[in-house]
């Protein structure tokens, strides 16, 4: 069913997948780039069956992230990426951030409904008037009609996770004494009249949030009952978002695979028009399967394209897809820096226009050592490219580093990366050595070309490395876990010991624990888990020693030194590159080079391979 | 005879003579497109060329593709750039003061996030910031070093600079060799002194070959990296020693701390007393011939003066201060140095806009990072402009219009003005963010501004004068929260700065603004002798603390002074006693604190009366800052110098 044709008012959508609209800062200025249209065409090819292109604001006082389309700046964008994605339905979606905007790029005061400050930004908005509404309303109509002008299939209207319009339908947000807050659903109704009278016969879509999390105040699934039959719209995206749900629109994979089913299901039952199920559905079998029981007509299917471009066409074929496995480190971009939307499986999303695909045309033989990402990757793309291809690696399993890794708490799905990798390899003809430690003699009679990818060794600390923690080889008594680092691991860690029975500790620099997961989204949920695990959190501290059953840690303002209990420290601190093969001029990739993530992993092994095919 | 004769008084510098000792060093900006620098850039140096800067050094230019940690950098390797720097250096030649490019290497300071390659660094430790294992440097990459450096300087004097200065202090791959905290090879770059300093040499051969004699080349130096097992002063005066006798380097810079570990002490806020740093020049002079930059929280030109007259530097670095105002040396020579616009030291939107990726700009002058923007020219017709209100935005306002020949009149409705400003800078160490008010007051004087205190303007009064248009910036008043009720002990932060409320005993103060509100508060009525507890729904006690670089200060304020902090909890009722219970939201646990006062550091409400009344009258009516929504005191600059420009 995923893979079939699906008729939505009068145009017809060449699969139910959606890919939907989210940050990519591909932008150029606030308009829409040649990389976004590269970045659209691979998924339409891919055989997507509506692309949401990425959210413009609709009129100049919303701002929310630098490189943030605007939709008067959209036009010549939506055309360019219109004329690459036929036979994809290209819907513009079109939104204001209200008070979860930023005031830092425009200089404006943020609009919203009521003066209440976003729980994020802390930024009292303005309190619109009438002149307000009435630009914001005529902004939707605007640029509906500009996208229609571009060609486009018709707009989708953002009520979801950063909305002003979910700000006027919440009663958390909106207290006003006008109608506008006597009937917190009037301004969305004039919105979708005014899109509508602007689209003619294109679609007017709908991304609604139907519970905010936030049932004292906010939009429950029992309004979104009530206001859905009320709308006059052609597509409806059902997803939960608030201003205190967090991570909660598009959470990683601590959340389990569509998520939203029931609530999808339920709005479905009263929908007038065809309705969309979101939230993290990255397998065939779970989307098939949602369909088929006929809670959806479509299914939102964001990260696993960005994850796996030809995702349908491959689904078609009967091909192995490449998973998306909801870690969110590459994908997730809403963040000052500006990260360039991309993928840890495939760093090529995003960027398209510089990065090469593999060419037919290698000869001869190549030997990798290490199959773990950077080593499956590297052979993978050596085999695509001809080259007869043997991977060496000293455990029993393909997988490195990352086997471990997927032991820790909400971490298991990176496993299907390295599975789909080593399944890649196996039928592209990989041979694959395993138990087997290459030693330099070996290398130096090896007559082909070779490649290390020998990963990283714990550094020597003196305590337990956090892979043999993972694995599970650990003493009795209370656990420290030490994390200078504040990413995945560490936490990872300190949750799967918790939840194993041990009496835990995490100790950090930081102030909060976890603090490079604002990128994933999981920062204050993972600091939530942790607290409700009763795993006491150890902050501003440093670990200066360990013996005898307790640790010392120090303050990192004051000096103050105490003492807390740990007859284990488990290190979740950097690494050390394996260099033993290496000597200069040798090709290598991954953690080898320097210890790193398995984007960077996998970046570099394909990185060398496209090299050697070159 | 100038007051500031040491200060104002020229220096040869290597090739070139600077006409004063007063240098713009180098500092990021977010200014760049794409890697390349922009007009903006340019409009930037230039303007503070024509305030009379002795020397200016442009920010960081990109020695190597591998070094690329923050989006905005210029990619100096790129030979794309010199189009760019040849505008910036005509731009700033056009008013006879020289420019020198700073050349780096991030190093290990870095991550991958942009160049997609792995960071280089002389060791596999990561960084504290960026956590990034960076890739231990191979002998055939440190040539690519150094080639880079070569390179770069290539385009610079392409470009038209005078010089380049090599950035080997705060965030720099040649800091990286330099520290045996981060260099512990065993190979020749590292081990002793003399080893990790070796690429710093070899980087000065190769630039100074590519510069010859006609151009200056600098090196700026940390002297204290205030790390564990990092450069101390001794090690940085001994390395400033052996740069001088190279007999290749010009002038020596200098600086304190580690960007990605104690940047607050770089980039030091009011926190910070005024010449920290200065004993770092001072011993680095009396081991070398060369002349020395002294650098850090100089904010007005005596105190420069006298730092030279004292002998602890010969060129005095003053960064926010020209940011703040371009005028600086210009106004000290003309004899108007109570007009210099002085620098808060509030870090607030240049160094606090660095950390988000924004554009550099100034808290109090709006201008700043605009200067590329031209504004339009001022009306011929005169209006007659009504400001009703005395804070920053009011001010502003007023300043702006008058400068552009309007008439204005300046309503304030209290007997000073200043709005909150003064009450925020009561607390003692706060006292510096009055000058954002004080300067803007005597602007107000010195353009004309009629300012009448004391005056509560009515709409009635408003509308019977018919002004050609009125700027309202009323500001805003204290709101009580929800679950306050009218407990008499339970005050906002604004009862106890403006003298209504004394509490005594046990205060929890409530934190929702994440700023300086809830701190400044909890310091002073701990140092009154409160037990003070700060409790906060975010995860750490004042969050955008971090964004000015105070975090740390009051940290060890905190501390020292007793002071409780307690995150993720939402107050959910407050009764007599006062007993307030504070839900824990993580868990969803209560807990209960009985205090004897309870202080809020809350959102406040736009007082907009005035608006409300006068809108739609026949004559225009604008309103800018806090009377629009309550926010900080660079929306209040910005928006009142927009309406006014906008008249
Ligand atoms: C926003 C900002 C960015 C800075 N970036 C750099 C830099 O890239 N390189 C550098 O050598 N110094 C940099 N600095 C440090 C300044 O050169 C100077 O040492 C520091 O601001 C103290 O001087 P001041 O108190 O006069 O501002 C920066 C300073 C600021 C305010
Ligand atoms: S923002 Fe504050 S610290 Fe920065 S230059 Fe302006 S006044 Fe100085």
């Amino acid at each position: 069913m995923l893979t079939e044709s699906f008729t939505i008012g009068s145009r017809t959508a060449p699969s139910r997948a959606l890919f939907g609209p989210h940050e990519t800062n591909l932008g150029s200025g606030r308009a829409l780039s040649d990389r976004h249209v590269a970045y659209y065409r691979e998924r339409a090819a891919g055989g997507c069956g509506v692309l949401v292109v990425e959210t413009a604001s609709v009129h100049d006082s919303d701002w929310p992230y630098e490189r943030a389309p605007l939709a008067a700046d959209c036009g010549p964008g939506w055309t360019a990426i219109v004329e690459a994605c036929s036979p994809a339905l290209v819907l513009a979606s079109l939104g204001h951030t209200g008070g979860q905007g930023s005031s830092a790029y425009s200089q404006q005061p943020l609009w919203a409904p009521s003066a209440v400050a976003d729980a994020v930004s802390r930024e009292l908005p303005m309190v619109m008037e009438d002149t307000e509404i009435a630009v914001l309303t005529a902004g939707f109509g605007t640029a509906a009609r500009l996208a229609m002008a571009s060609g486009c299939a018709g707009v989708e209207i953002e009520a979801g996770d950063r909305s002003v319009l979910r700000q006027f339908l919440s009663g958390i947000t909106n207290q006003r004494a006008d109608d506008y807050g006597t009937d917190k659903a009037r301004l969305l109704r004039e919105v979708i009249a005014a899109a509508r009278a602007a689209v003619g016969d294109g679609l007017v879509a709908l991304r609604l949030s139907c519970d905010e999390l936030a049932p004292w105040a906010g939009i429950t699934p029992e309004h979104a009952l009530e206001l859905v039959p009320t709308l006059d719209v052609d597509l409806l995206t059902v997803v939960r978002a608030g201003p205190y749900a967090g991570s909660a629109y598009r959470p990683d994979a601590h959340v389990p695979e569509g998520f939203n089913k029931a609530l999808c299901a339920s709005v479905k039952a009263v929908a007038r028009c065809p309705v969309v199920l979101q939230g993290s559905v990255v397998s065939e079998a779970f989307a098939s399967s949602a369909l088929a029981e006929g809670g959806c007509d479509l299914v939102e299917m964001t990260r696993a394209q960005i994850a796996e471009p030809a995702l349908l066409q491959k689904l078609r074929t009967g091909a192995a897809p490449r998973p998306c496995v909801l870690c969110n480190q590459g994908c997730r971009v809403r963040d000052a820096r500006n990260p360039i939307v991309s993928c840890i499986g495939e760093p090529r999303s995003g960027h398209e226009l510089s990065d090469a695909l593999p060419v037919d045309g290698g000869s001869g033989e190549v030997l990798v050592v290490g199959g773990g990402p950077a080593g499956l990757e590297c052979a993978r793309v050596l085999a695509l490219q001809g080259f007869s291809v043997e991977i060496r690696e000293a455990a029993e399993i393909l997988g490195g580093a990352v086997l471990d890794a997927a032991l820790g708490a909400g971490r298991e799905r990176l496993r299907a990366l390295v599975a789909w990798l080593a399944a890649e390899c196996d039928r592209l003809g990989v041979k694959v050595v395993l138990g087997h430690e290459v030693l330099a003699a070996e290398l130096s009679s090896y007559s082909g070309r070779v490649v290390l990818a020998t990963g990283a060794s714990a550094r020597d600390t003196g305590w337990v490395d956090a892979r043999d923690a993972l694995r599970g080889v650990l003493q009795d008594g209370p656990v420290l876990v030490h994390d200078p680092v504040g990413g995945p691991v560490g936490v990872s860690v300190a949750e799967k010991l918790a939840a194993d029975g041990r009496e835990v500790r995490i100790v950090t620099q930081d102030p909060i624990v976890g603090t490079l997961l604002s990128l994933t989204g999981d920062l204050a949920d993972c600091n939530t888990r942790l607290q409700q695990l009763g795993v006491p959190r150890e902050l501003k501290s440093l670990l200066r020693r360990a013996s005898g059953g307790t640790a010392v840690l120090e303050d990192v303002w004051t000096g103050a030194q105490r003492t807390v209990p740990a007859a284990v420290v488990v290190d979740c601190g950097p690494r050390l590159p394996r260099e033993e093969l290496y000597e200069t001029g040798m090709l290598r990739a991954g953690d080898c080079v320097a210890p790193r993530t398995i984007l960077e992993a996998v970046l570099e092994g394909r990185r060398v391979a496209l090299e050697l095919g070159a | 005879m100038s007051r500031y004769p040491h200060l104002l008084s020229p220096l040869r510098v290597g090739p070139l003579t600077l006409k004063n000792r007063v240098v713009f060093s180098a500092h990021l900006t977010n200014y760049a497109e794409y890697g390349k620098p922009s007009e903006q850039h340019a409009a930037y140096y230039a303007a503070r060329a024509a305030g009379g800067a002795g020397l200016i050094i442009t920010e960081e230019h990109s020695t190597h593709v591998t070094d690329w940690p923050y989006e905005k950098l210029i990619h100096g390797f790129d030979p794309a750039v010199i189009p760019g720097y040849r505008r910036i250096t005509d731009a700033v030649h056009a008013h006879g003061v020289p420019i020198l490019a700073q050349l780096n290497h991030n190093g290990g300071q870095a991550s991958s996030m942009f160049s997609r390659l792995p960071v280089w660094a002389p060791s596999p430790i990561a960084d504290p910031l960026f956590r990034e294992v960076p890739k231990a440097l191979e002998l055939h990459e440190i040539r690519d070093v150094v080639d880079g450096y070569a390179l770069v300087a290539e385009h610079c004097v392409a470009g038209g600079f005078d010089g380049v200065e090599l950035q080997c202090s705060h965030s720099s791959l040649v800091r990286g060799f330099l520290s045996p905290a981060t260099n512990v090879r065993t190979d020749a770059y590292g081990g002793v002194l003399e080893n990790r300093a070796r690429l710093l040499f070899e980087i000065v051969a190769a630039v100074r070959s590519v510069l010859g004699p006609e151009r200056a080349l600098g090196v700026r130096l940390c002297g204290d990296e205030l790390i564990e097992g990092g450069t101390t002063i001794e090690e940085a005066v001994a390395v400033a020693r052996m740069v001088d006798a190279t007999a290749q380097v010009d002038y020596i810079n200098t600086s304190i701390g580690v960007a990605t570990a104690t940047l607050y002490m770089i980039e030091a806020s009011m926190q910070v007393p005024p010449g920290y740093a200065m004993f770092i020049p001072s011993a680095i002079r009396e081991a070398v011939s060369i002349p020395v930059i002294g650098v850090g929280r100089f904010k007005d030109p005596v105190q420069a003066d006298r730092a030279i007259a004292a002998g602890q530097a010969d060129l005095i670095g003053v960064v926010r201060g020209q940011i703040a105002d371009p005028d600086f040396v210009r106004k000290a020579r003309s004899g108007s140095a109570q007009d210099i616009r002085t620098c808060l030291s509030c870090n607030q939107e240049c160094v606090g806009r660095m950390g988000l990726n924004r554009w550099l700009g100034c808290i109090e002058n709006p201008r700043t990072g605009r200067e590329a923007v031209v504004l339009p020219m001022p009306t011929r017709r005169a209006q007659r402009v009504l400001v009703v209100g005395g804070g920053p935005a009011g001010l502003q306002a007023a300043v702006t219009a008058a400068e552009r020949g309007h008439r204005v009149t300046l309503l304030e409705k209290a007997d000073r003005l200043g709005g909150q400003v003064p009450v925020a800078a009561s607390v003692p160490s706060r006292a510096e963010f009055l000058d954002i008010t004080r300067n803007l007051a005597a602007a107000a004087q010195r353009v004309g501004v009629d300012v009448k205190l004391q005056h509560e303007a009515t709409a009635d009064e408003i509308t019977a004068d018919a002004p050609d248009a009125v700027i309202l910036a009323t500001g805003a008043v204290p709101a009580r929260p929800w679950w306050a009720g009218d407990l008499t002990q339970v005050v906002d932060v604004r009862d106890v700065l403006e003298g209504r409320a004394s509490p005594r005993g046990r205060v929890l103060v409530v934190d929702e603004l994440g700023f300086h509100q809830a701190t400044s508060v909890a310091e002073l009525l701990a140092d009154r002798g409160c037990f003070v507890e700060v409790a906060t729904p975010g995860m750490v006690v004042g969050q955008d603390l971090g964004i000015t670089l105070d975090l740390e200060t009051w940290n060890v304020k905190a501390d020292a002074k007793g002071i409780a902090q307690l995150t993720d909890v939402v107050p959910m009722s407050a009764t007599e006693g006062i007993t307030l219970t504070l839900q824990h939201h993580p868990t969803g646990t209560d807990l209960t604190r009985t205090v004897d006062w309870v202080v809020c550091a809350v959102q406040q409400r736009a007082d907009d009366a005035l608006w409300q009344a006068l809108k739609g009258s026949l004559f225009p009516v604008h309103r800018v800052g806090d009377c629009v929504a309550p926010r900080r005191a660079h929306a209040a600059v910005i928006e009142g110098h927009r309406a006014a420009v906008a008249l």
